[in-house]
């Protein structure tokens, strides 16, 4: 019954979040490029308010009795979010290939016009290019675990 | 006589300004505000949690939920994250689903091109975000939301993605240029 509830939540979330979105044309990576190449503020707008919201979400939740990871304690640094635990790097080569990453994950971002979640949203409007771009990140996630994942782990052997 | 005028106007009762937030222009910082609560709430209080700031997230949790399909039809054991294990993570079909509905209330869904023109290219771009991505193992999103709950790194990793960003911009103005 616990697992239904948390694949129900996750739909749900999904779902408000999914309908805000498309009112709201959010997206983190085009709030950054609107505001850097227009000095639009809309999208950036949004960004900085996950940030906000975040921090009220993670405050009031803590003030109603739930608990919440919090990394203002010593040891927390040691968290990275990656999806593949069983990396055994040196800290230093993990927080290269983070950044690495992210920034990677920016520049192509911009290339697609819009950001992970901005994509789900436009296939959803019923946008092709979104629907093809859904394929592609589908076999990006197999081509990471089946090729990537095991590369990285021989290299860092080294 | 122009002097008189100007004072005359000035002079006029000044009517108190309402106080009245622009829905419209305001609808991003608002889907920003609620996504930040709701992740929290739903790590604080349906236990979406561990991993820290998971609560919304455009990159890890479609693969989660790929991998998880994967690990049942072929018995495989891709990594997932901890509390997705057992069960599928289906934010990234909400996001679908909601933006589906959305588009319907308000008679905007219409297969159409774009934003990208050539299919092909979009393919090749939603492979390279993930592969990016799953390096970091989070969206902007949920990138955001650590750095709201204290983590220091996840604020360099944002500073990253402000480059990401600022590097694509030069190459498209560069180009633009030639």
């Amino acid at each position: 019954m616990l697992t239904l509830k948390t694949s129900l939540i996750t739909l749900v979330v999904g779902m408000i979040v999914g309908y805000l979105g498309q009112r709201s044309r959010f997206c983190t990576i085009s709030g950054v490029r609107d505001f850097y190449l227009l000095r639009d503020p809309y999208r950036l707008k949004g960004f900085i308010g996950v940030l906000i919201g975040g921090i009220i979400g993670f405050a009031a939740v803590n003030f109603f009795g739930g608990t919440l990871q919090s990394f203002l304690h010593p040891g927390s640094i040691e968290f990275m979010p990656l999806l593949s635990d069983g990396f055994n790097m040196e800290p230093i080569i993990l927080v290269a290939l983070s950044l690495f990453g992210a920034f990677g994950m920016a520049y192509f971002s911009v290339m697609a016009e819009g950001c992970p979640f901005r994509q789900h949203v436009i296939a959803g409007e019923g946008r092709i290019s979104g629907m093809f771009y859904l394929a592609g990140l589908i076999c990006g996630v197999l081509f990471f675990d089946i090729v990537l994942v095991p590369l990285l782990q021989v290299i860092s052997m080294f | 006589m122009v002097e008189e005028v100007a004072t005359k106007s000035n002079e006029k009762p000044k009517e108190k300004k309402k106080f009245k937030i622009n829905l419209k222009d305001n609808m991003a910082l608002i889907t920003g505000l609620t996504m930040g609560v709701l992740a929290a709430v739903v790590q604080g209080f349906f236990d979406v949690q561990p991993p820290a700031g998971a609560g919304i997230c455009a990159v890890s949790h479609p693969a989660n939920l790929i991998n998880w399909i994967v690990n049942q039809v072929f018995h495989t054991d891709y990594t997932i994250h901890s509390i997705f294990v057992t069960v599928p993570v289906l934010t990234s079909l909400g996001f679908v689903i909601g933006s589906f509905i959305a588009a319907m209330i308000n008679k905007e869904f219409k297969i159409r091109k774009g934003p990208v023109r050539d299919n092909v290219l979009a393919f090749i771009l939603g492979f390279m975000v993930i592969v990016f991505g799953l390096m970091w193992g989070s969206c902007p999103i949920r990138t955001a939301v650590l750095a709201s709950y204290g983590m220091v790194f996840a604020y360099v990793v944002l500073g990253a993605i402000v480059l990401g960003v600022i590097a694509a911009c030069e190459y498209i103005k560069w180009k633009v240029r030639r």
